[in-house]
């Protein structure tokens, strides 16, 4: 038992360093540090300058522009965690033709994925972090790294990536399942931007979309990272929620969404397997 | 070789060519279908919901879908045209390629030019679902000149493909990477979502350099009355049509050199690096 | 049997003709000299071989040859043509066909795919179909003519390779381990088809690189021994061979054991010695002195403690060439 609780840690680690160097031995230092600051810099961009055409930058409307800051911010995770990884997956089995090793190896194969998963969401730290600071500096957000409410973030933040990894994970073997699946990774993460509450409270959706929406479990992750880093200071998706109460739904929604992605998950394994997909050239 | 077709001959063979497995993976490779027209969709849809959710008037919605019928152009150069060089490098492909009497312009044209059918369907898919969905109206008398602004400004849009696609000649992974960090920036200073007018004059005169920043700009103008003004239109398709020829010189001359530094370095016969 | 060169081509044209070639490939951590001082001259009309272990030079010479790679000193010309300068006009000139090469869409048919390639020469359609069909029938393909290129064995893969190379109808040809990892038949075919294919027209000319020696032997009018990115030996399979004509080639059969290549080699009188394992027995091939070595060679196995399985004595074959003037077999110099 120990052993293979050993074996399983040593895998999950190596998993882990794989995902960073393929994530980040393409260049030097310094190009990657741009690449890292450019993308989610000008995404908030994008969003500041929408919010300053409408709004003009009123007073008033401040806490909704932290609103989409936050949103936007922390929705790196989403994207290294979603599209980026299962990118990650099909390069391993079509680019770089490692994945049926992987596959094949005595580590169990969801290990390997889970931590191909996690260095992913912990390479989105740096992401979430540039676009807070140069939020606070730069949009004089008032965001106070003293007052912030670190527990809540810190539980709303590990339930979250529990259900980013159990939806990326299932997802990358739906893609895996497939021939050409290159592109539905990022299309994935785009449906759950609309469905998250991200950049748009979700009561703005049409009515059925909107109902979806509420099963989701980032809708209540990112409604608690808002309160816990500017509660009182920032619009409120669920003003009539308790923080308790919004973390009961983040926990039922991330149980539903590990269930469902198991689930997945046993039937798209058996797909691939059954096609011979997991160790498809990409030239085929 | 017996004949010696010309070099023109050459050049155009090859367009047809190279367009020709995107046109039939069309209808060989479904997925392509859904990846093409929903990716650009839901973006756009949800940019429409953002000014949705800050209660903006209806124009702005109009600016969003006319942005996101431009972005499928803009993505169309980005990845059909740039990246698809470094796939080419992975299977060898570009290689074949290299030692052919076919040049790399002729490859890149066709590229672009056979994603093209997919990529004007996808546009017009977004331009007609959101303006249908969201109910933006236009001003129809500006028609004629948009087109003529949307055509010349995709024919600089181009040049500029062909400008990064050399880049990804000589690079690979850390090209692949560069198109992913310059996606948004790009998105956020041709003013995709928002008239390039909240961009200032600095930032706004800077992002003129992409063709699609002030090609955007004077399609709204003809299109979408109200649009704030950051050039005169006629003044804007000036630029962009001078942006052609720009781009093209540039194109061509990166693409010859970087061939020579490619070649001299070996990464035309790595195959990844 | 070693191919009969064209009677009718222009022995003095030369097809390639390479000067003080060189080759260095600069890393950041390290400067690794690939080809270095290389002088070759390949006539028009030859099937020519170019022979050596992996990391030898070979590809880095083609690769040159074919105008993807410059060279870093030294010149070279194919077809008259100088592939620094001339390389545009040379690339019509030219085709390359690589052992397990995967180049191409997966999603087009076979028949589309070549056509593909021949409009990047800027053949007319209904020429570039007549030629394929030509050649798809030839080498066995027709009926997989309309197959999507993923549904390919590896096999057929590479006979629709040498296809794409064929139909350009190229003044010369490279062939870069054309054969590797493909069974016996398949292998077969294309042998056949470059031999048919040269015997065609006698001023095409073929410079291909390969591993197999009896491939080497059966194919190339003349071969040139690359190791270490020099060119070792140049000669026809026969003045390779006569180089190991005076010694006694033996092969010699033992059952598992400590390793014994080195004390072997050690013995006087021993020229060179290989070995390879095959159905559980070591087999070495000995290049003696004379017949008297022998007694010294089976006392040093049995000194060992090894067991001599089979002895017999045969005539020398390129191999036995290749390892007497590298030192070593080409499997050996892999390991390394």
């Amino acid at each position: 038992m120990v052993l293979a609780l050993a074996r399983t840690w040593s895998g999950y680690r190596t998993a882990v360093r794989l995902g960073w160097l393929v994530s980040s031995n393409w260049t030097s230092p310094v190009p990657f540090v741009i690449y890292t600051i450019i993308r989610p810099i000008s995404g908030a961009l994008i969003l500041v300058v929408m919010y300053n055409v409408i709004t003009g930058g009123r007073g008033n409307t401040r806490n909704y522009l932290a609103f989409l800051v936050i949103g936007v911010s922390f929705w790196a995770f989403v994207t290294e965690g979603v599209s980026d990884f299962a990118v990650g997956i099909l390069e391993d089995r079509g680019r770089f033709k490692m994945l049926k090793y992987a596959y094949l190896a005595p580590l169990r194969f969801p290990v390997f994925l889970v931590g191909r998963a996690s260095s992913k969401l912990t390479s989105a730290v740096a992401s979430v972090a540039i676009v807070l600071v140069v939020a606070t500096v730069g949009l004089r957000l008032p965001i106070n790294p003293l007052s912030v409410d670190y527990p809540l973030l810190a539980i709303a933040c590990l339930l979250a990536f529990i259900s980013v990894m159990a939806f990326s994970i299932a997802l990358s073997v739906v893609l895996l399942a497939g021939r050409d699946a290159y592109g539905y990774g990022e299309i994935m993460a785009q449906v759950l931007y609309i469905v998250s509450g991200a950049i748009f409270p979700i009561s703005v959706l049409p009515g059925p979309l909107a109902f979806f929406a509420s099963l989701s479990p980032l809708v209540y992750w990112l409604e608690l990272t808002r309160r816990s880093i500017l509660h009182g200071r920032v619009y409120e998706m669920f003003p009539g929620l308790s923080d308790g109460e919004v973390l009961t739904r983040l926990a039922l929604a991330t149980a539903g969404t590990v269930l469902l992605g198991y689930l997945v998950y046993r039937w798209a394994d058996r797909q691939a397997r059954w096609k011979g997909y997991i160790d498809m050239d990409a030239a085929q | 070789m017996k004949s010696s077709p010309s070099e023109f001959e050459i050049f155009w063979r090859t367009v047809l060519a190279r367009a020709y497995p995107r046109v039939v993976g069309l209808s060989r490779n479904l997925s392509w279908l859904f990846f093409d027209f929903a990716f650009p969709l839901v973006g756009t849809f949800a940019m429409v919901f953002v000014y949705q959710g800050l209660h903006a008037p209806r124009q702005y919605l109009g600016f969003v879908v006319m942005g996101g019928g431009m972005l499928a152009f803009w993505q169309n150069v980005l990845w059909t045209m740039g990246t698809q060089f470094s796939w080419d490098r992975g299977n060898g492909t570009l290689e074949l390629m290299a030692v052919s009497p076919t040049s790399f312009e002729a490859v890149l044209l066709g590229m672009a030019g056979g994603a093209m059918i997919m990529t004007t369907l996808r546009a017009v898919a977004i331009i007609v679902l959101g303006s249908l969905l969201f109910k933006v109206t236009y001003n129809l008398g500006g028609l004629p000149p948009a087109i003529g602004v949307f055509l010349l400004t995709l024919a600089a849009l181009y040049g500029l493909g062909m400008l990064l696609a050399s880049l990804f000649l000589y690079y690979s992974r850390e090209a692949w990477h560069l198109g992913d960090a310059i996606q948004e920036p790009v998105n956020f200073l041709s003013g995709l979502y928002f008239p390039v007018h909240a961009l200032g004059a600095y930032v706004g005169g800077a992002a003129s350099l992409i063709p699609v920043t002030l090609g955007l700009d004077a399609m709204r103008q003809f299109l979408l009355p109200g649009t704030p003004r950051f050039l005169d239109p006629a003044l804007e398709t000036v630029i962009v049509a001078l942006e052609i020829p720009l781009f093209a010189i540039l194109a061509v001359s990166s693409l010859r050199f970087m061939e020579v530094r490619a070649r001299r370095e070996g990464k035309l016969i790595s195959k990844w690096s | 049997m070693p191919r009969t060169p064209n009677p009718s081509s222009d022995a003095s044209r030369l097809a390639v003709e390479t000067r003080d070639l060189g080759r260095v490939y600069k890393t950041r951590n390290e400067t690794v000299t690939a080809l270095s001082s290389v002088d070759l001259k390949v006539r028009e009309g030859e099937l020519f071989g170019v022979l050596g272990p992996n990391g030898a030079g070979k590809t880095t010479l083609i690769k040159i040859l074919v105008t993807l790679l410059l060279p870093s000193s030294g010149t070279a010309k194919v077809d008259g043509l100088d592939v620094v300068r001339e390389f545009r006009q040379l690339r019509s000139r030219i085709a390359i066909v690589s052992g397990g090469e995967n180049a191409g869409y997966g999603l087009l048919r076979v028949r589309e795919q070549l056509w593909m390639f021949s409009q990047f020469y800027g053949i007319k359609s209904k020429v570039a179909y007549a030629r394929i069909d030509e050649l798809l029938e030839r080498l066995g393909l027709a009926s997989v003519a309309n197959r999507q290129i993923s549904g390919l064995s590896s096999g057929m893969r590479q006979k629709m390779n040498l296809v794409r190379g064929l139909m350009t109808d190229p003044r010369v040809l490279f062939l870069d381990e054309p054969t590797v990892a493909l069974d016996v038949g398949a292998a077969r075919d294309l042998r056949e088809e470059v031999s048919r294919w040269m015997a065609e027209d006698p001023t095409r000319t073929v410079i291909l690189t390969t591993h197999y020696m009896q491939e080497a032997d059966d194919l190339c009018d003349r071969i040139a021994i690359v190791n270490r990115g020099r060119i070792v030996i140049e000669g026809t399979p026969q003045s390779l061979k006569l180089e190991v004509q005076r010694d006694v080639v033996v092969d010699l059969q033992l059952e598992p054991g400590v390793p014994v290549l080195d004390r072997l080699r050690e013995v006087a009188g021993v020229g060179a010695a290989s070995v390879r394992e095959e159905d559980g027995l070591d087999r070495f091939s000995l290049l003696l002195a004379d017949d008297a070595v022998l007694t010294n060679v089976i006392s040093a196995v049995e000194r060992s403690g090894r067991r001599v399985a089979g002895l017999a004595k045969r005539e020398p074959t390129l191999e036995d060439a290749f390892v007497k003037l590298v030192g070593r077999s080409m499997t050996e110099e892999e390991t390394q």
